[in-house]
This record gives C-alpha cells, sequence and structure tokens, in this order.
C-alpha cells in the first residue's frame, strides 16, 4: 500500500456514509466517496469527503447492489487500496462480491483499526462475540465493513463543495428483477434508548405468559426486549426487540432478564446497561456471573411477587 | 434442480473456555454443524422435495469435520450426498480462501443450478463466504433471502429481508443464494431417514483434488482474546419470591435506576 493512495468509502445509508467518512480520517489521506444520488453528494461533501464520485445515468428499477461492476471498476482504475463499505444487508453483499473480484477477504464488521507501516490490522468479534480476534491484512487491497453506530460522523459543514467527477454506471452482467418493494411495519421501539428494559428468554414456556411479562414492563416503566429465539424462532416478538450480536445493544440503566440462560451471542448486548439483574431458576446458569444482582427461582412466582411489590410500595 | 448446501462444521460456540488470562480454547468443544446453516439445508431440502433433482452438501474445513456422527446428521436431514474437503490450512483460513476451495468443489461437481448458504457460520458469522462463493462462479448473488420458490418461468421467486423492507425479486438460475435463519424451521430426522443415512453416499476430496492447493493467504491472525467484561457485583438475593422481590427493589432504588 502506498501513502500517496486515497481511501474510497461506499454506502447506501446516508448517515452510515458520513460516518464511514468519520472513520477513514484515521488514515490521514484523501477520502473519497462514491455516490449514486444528489443527496448523497451533498452528504459526503458536507462530511468533509475530498473527491466524490457521482454515478451517473443509473436505469430505473437498479437495486442499489448493482452499484457493483461500477465500483470494481472504480477501484481498479484509480488504484484505491482501501475500500470502507456500510455494513448493511446490501452492503454485506457488495463487500463480498468485490472482496472476491479482488480475490482477498472482507474484514467485517471491525470495531477498530490501524494502519502501521503499510499494512492495515483490525479488530473485529468471532463467536458471535464470545471472542474478539486482531488480524492483519496481507492483501493489496484491502476491504473493511464497518456497522452503523461504531464511528462518530465529522460535524458536517453545511454548503461545503467536494470535487466532484461523475462516473458512468457500468451495467452487471446478471441483475436480478425487482417485483415488489413492502415496507416492513414500523420499528415498535428503539431499545438503543430505553432506560429500562425487561427481558424474557425461553424460561418463558408460552407465549400468553407474556402478558405477566408486559405488567411488570409497564409497572417498572420498562421497554419489552427478549432472546432471539423468542423472535426469530418462535415469532413473538418483533425483531428489533431481540438483544445481542445479531439484535439490539442496550445502554440502559436497568436490565432485567427473565429466564435467560446468558450466552454471549445475547450478553453482549448488555454489557452497556448500567445494573444488570436476572432471575432463572438454576443457580448455575451463566447469566450469574454477569449481573449486580441475580434471583435463583422459578420466574412465574418471582414476577408476579415482584409486580405486587411494586403495587403497594 | 440439482442443489449445493454449503454447511459449516465448527466447534460449538456454547463450549467456548475463556481463561483466567482472557485466552480463548476451543479444544474441549464439540463440533458441530452451524446453527444457522441448517435453516439452508431445510431450504435446499424443500426444493428439491417439490421440484425433484439432489441435495448435495458441501462442507470444508480441518480434519476434526470428519466426523461419522455429523455426517450421519446431515445426511438424515434429507441430503442426498456429502462432499468433505479436509485441509489444515481451512482451520484459519481467510473467507477469500475458504470461498476459493467451495467455488472450485462446486465448479468440480458441475451440474448445479443453485448454492445455499447459511446466514453466517456459527464461529465468525461474517456473513461472507455464501456471497463470495456466488461471485466467485460469476452466479447470480443475493443474501438475506427468507423464502424461494421456483416461478413457472423456470427463474427463482425471492423474499429478501432487508433492515427496513422486504424485496420479491426475479432471478435466473444458476443462483447462489444466503438464507436467513427463519427462512425455515430444519426438521428433526426421523428413524427412518436416520437408518437410511448410513447408506449414503460421502466422498472426501483434498485440496489437491480441486487445484486449489497453493492459495496465498490473505489474513494473519495475530491474537483471539476475551471481550472486556464489565465487572458485576453478583449480589445474589435469597428468601421465599416475595422476600427476593422487596429487596431487589430496594437494592434498584438504592442505585437509583426505579
Ligand atoms: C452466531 C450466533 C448469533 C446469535 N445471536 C444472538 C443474538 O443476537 N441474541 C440472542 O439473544 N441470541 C443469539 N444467539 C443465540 C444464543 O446463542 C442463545 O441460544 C440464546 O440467546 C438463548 O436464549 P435464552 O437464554 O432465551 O434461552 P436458553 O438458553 O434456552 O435459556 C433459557 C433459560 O431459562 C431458564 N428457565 C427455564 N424455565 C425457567 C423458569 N420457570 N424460571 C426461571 N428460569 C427458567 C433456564 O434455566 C435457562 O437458563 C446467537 C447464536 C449464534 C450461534
Ligand atoms: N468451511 C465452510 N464449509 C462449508 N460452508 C461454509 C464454510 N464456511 C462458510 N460456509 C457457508 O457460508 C456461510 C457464511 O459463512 P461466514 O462468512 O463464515 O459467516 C455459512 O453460513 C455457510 O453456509
Amino acid at each position: 500500500m502506498s501513502d500517496a493512495s486515497q481511501t474510497l468509502v461506499y454506502s447506501e445509508d446516508e448517515n452510515l456514509l458520513c460516518e464511514l467518512i468519520g472513520a477513514a480520517g484515521a488514515f490521514h489521506r484523501p477520502v473519497a466517496a462514491l455516490v449514486t444520488s444528489p443527496s448523497a453528494e451533498q452528504r459526503a461533501a458536507e462530511a468533509g469527503a475530498n473527491l466524490v464520485y457521482r454515478v451517473e445515468h443509473i436505469p430505473a428499477g437498479t437495486l442499489s447492489e448493482d452499484v457493483l461492476p461500477t465500483l470494481a471498476k472504480l477501484v481498479h482504475d484509480s488504484l484505491f487500496d482501501v475500500v470502507l463499505i456500510g455494513s448493511t444487508v446490501r452492503g454485506r453483499l457488495v463487500a463480498g462480491r468485490l472482496a472476491a473480484r479482488l480475490n482477498t477477504t472482507a474484514l467485517t464488521d471491525v470495531k477498530s483499526f490501524t494502519l502501521e507501516s503499510g499494512s492495515i490490522t483490525i479488530r473485529h468479534m468471532i463467536f458471535g462475540g464470545g471472542a474478539e480476534r486482531v488480524e492483519r491484512s496481507l492483501s493489496p487491497a484491502v476491504i473493511l465493513t464497518i456497522g452503523a453506530g461504531m464511528f462518530d460522523a465529522p460535524p458536517a459543514q453545511p454548503g461545503r463543495k467536494a470535487e466532484t467527477t461523475p462516473l458512468e454506471f457500468v451495467p452487471p452482467e446478471k441483475q436480478a428483477v425487482l417485483r415488489e418493494r413492502k415496507a416492513l411495519p414500523p420499528a415498535s421501539v428503539n431499545l438503543a434508548v430505553a432506560k429500562r428494559v425487561v427481558c424474557p428468554g425461553r424460561g418463558i414456556a408460552k407465549q400468553e405468559d407474556l402478558a405477566m411479562v408486559n405488567d411488570l414492563a409497564r409497572a417498572l416503566g420498562a421497554e419489552v426486549a427478549c432472546t432471539r429465539p423468542l423472535s426469530e424462532g418462535l415469532g413473538w416478538l418483533p425483531r428489533e426487540r431481540y438483544i445481542g450480536i445479531s439484535g439490539a445493544n442496550i445502554k440502559s440503566d436497568l436490565y432485567l432478564g427473565l429466564g435467560v440462560s446468558g450466552q454471549v451471542q445475547h450478553t453482549v448486548g448488555i454489557s452497556g446497561s448500567r445494573i444488570v439483574v436476572a432471575v432463572n431458576r438454576d443457580a448455575n446458569a451463566p447469566i450469574f456471573e454477569q449481573v449486580d444482582y441475580g434471583i435463583a427461582a422459578d420466574l412465574y412466582a418471582v414476577v408476579p411477587a415482584l409486580i405486587q411489590a411494586l403495587r403497594e410500595h | 434442480m440439482n442443489i449445493i448446501v454449503c454447511l459449516k462444521i465448527t466447534p460449538d460456540p456454547e463450549d467456548l473456555e475463556v481463561g483466567r488470562d482472557g485466552s480463548i480454547s476451543t479444544e474441549r468443544a464439540e463440533w458441530t454443524i452451524g446453527g444457522f446453516d441448517l435453516p439452508a439445508l431445510e431450504a435446499g431440502v424443500r426444493l428439491v422435495e417439490a421440484h425433484g433433482g439432489k441435495v448435495i452438501v458441501l462442507c470444508a474445513g480441518p480434519a476434526e469435520i470428519n466426523n461419522s456422527k455429523i455426517k450421519k446428521d446431515i445426511l438424515s436431514r434429507g441430503a442426498d450426498e456429502l462432499y468433505t474437503i479436509v485441509d489444515e490450512s481451512l482451520r484459519h483460513a481467510g473467507t477469500a480462501r475458504t470461498a476459493a476451495v467451495l467455488a472450485a468443489a462446486v465448479q468440480k461437481l458441475g451440474e448445479v443450478d443453485l448454492v445455499l448458504s447459511g446466514e453466517g457460520s456459527a464461529d465468525l458469522y461474517f456473513q461472507q463466504t455464501g456471497v463470495q462463493v456466488g461471485e466467485r462462479l460469476g452466479w447470480m448473488t443475493i443474501n438475506a433471502v427468507s423464502q424461494i420458490e421456483v416461478g413457472a418461468n423456470g427463474a427463482l421467486a425471492i423474499q429478501r429481508t432487508l433492515e427496513q423492507e422486504i424485496e420479491l425479486l426475479e432471478a435466473a438460475l444458476p443462483a447462489a443464494i444466503a438464507v436467513t435463519s427463519d427462512i425455515h424451521e430444519p426438521r428433526l430426522a426421523s428413524m427412518r431417514e436416520i437408518l437410511k443415512a448410513g447408506r449414503k453416499p460421502t466422498f472426501e476430496w483434498s485440496l489437491a483434488e480441486l487445484g486449489v492447493a497453493d492459495l496465498p493467504e490473505t489474513i494473519d491472525i495475530l491474537k483471539v482474546e476475551a471481550p472486556p467484561r464489565v465487572a458485576r457485583k453478583q449480589v445474589m438475593i435469597e428468601g421465599s419470591p416475595e422476600e427476593a422481590a422487596k429487596a431487589l427493589l430496594s437494592h434498584l432504588r438504592k442505585e437509583g435506576v426505579l
């Protein structure tokens, strides 16, 4: 990697694009952004991108992933040696396909990275959060994916302009045809900002029993979250309510786990909570190694008692 | 329709051991099929049940993946054939190497219409390998697919679940598709399938047989360690449910979190 080269950033999500520009600042070299819309062009310029490549003449019905051949050509022609891609579903597809074309490994969901004597070293999670791995890239071109909220976007400089280069859209050889697009129901909660969180796990035997959990949450003024199996396997609660490596991270004052075993893929999401409490009938459940207060008992006895005690107070 | 399903066999993440010095060991972990890969197998088996053809499973990894119990488990869940690609260099391989090896195996098998992979492997969960395999093959490649049907024109009708929306897409074959973990609940094998599994063919390939023995590695793993842990008070509250409830609330009031 030569010090004269530039960093390229791409995300179809404009907020994340600005965060990538912020992250790329750490390399202390020019940052270029690839954009596909005038609004993204403006956001990138205001976030401090030195150069903006704006893809033009994108045919109607094009999926945002179809930018891949244009991106690959740009990386090839302009000799970009670091590419940062926003880790959304679409971004992960673009990153993987670009990595395959460059015959390299995309380093995914990086938590931190350093550039030292010409090589990039990154840190990211493996085992669903059970461990962190530090890796050095051995490739001439490095692709990193970065999730939302990992790095700060630079403060916007309203009205700032960047040097813009138009790029002709390179049509992909193979394209999926978009038949329909449906918005998912709007998220019912933003757990990231909840003050108190009550989190049922598989210790809840039946869906009806969630009524008792809801009552407790109401009495505590808490949001209801859950572990992944309650959402993805059983479908009792929407996806945005599960906490963990593949779900939400909370920063609440209180987390109260009810029948949660404490597998690391879940507990990485609660490390930001100030006080962690768990009720689990198994005194040896791993969750108890990670609590401030624990009650080793049947949640079906403790939850009604908690509701009662809150009412009496 | 012939379908290849890529399944990663890994140390069970629940068996991870964390040493006092923050070191991580999988030495005593049991090896299992990734929990997020099994829905891909289920999706493949259902497509073949509905449209004919066969399901071939591909697993790449170090010698531990040659485990007869796991192989039987895979074959009892509806797969017709199993190919393992065993090499020590696959233990800590970057996704580029793993994808190149799997793509080479798909090519060698030939006559394949669809390659399915899971949402993410149980040990790495990078959500990369499947899409890299598709691109290396030069095929239509899509991730986060939560429903697959075969349309009247022979193309796939696909539902894809993104952060805020669902997309309905039409994709021509051959295609490589990474599915979501909730595309299907994986089946439990019946007694009949378990008995049948023992008679199904399994094959083992070396990297040399696939012509990928000399791939350069793209990453150098420097360190694996436990994530920093938040120190917690670990106060266990005893007594009857009523006493415990009252005691907990009084602690929480003192903490100022109520
Ligand atoms: C790559 C990967 C990513 C993952 N991502 C996530 C994620 O983001 N979020 C997530 O949550 N999970 C995730 N998981 C799944 C995770 O590993 C665990 O399987 C899951 O968190 C366990 O959920 P649980 O604690 O509700 O269930 P279980 O592990 O089944 O635990 C249930 C607990 O309830 C207790 N219990 C039972 N009955 C009672 C009772 N009457 N009273 C009190 N206690 C009772 C039991 O003692 C047990 O400890 C992931 C897994 C992998 C491999
Ligand atoms: N060594 C492997 N052998 C077979 N399939 C694999 C292997 N590694 C990854 N896969 C497949 O690729 C998907 C994504 O893996 P990963 O990029 O590691 O999260 C997994 O869900 C598997 O379907």
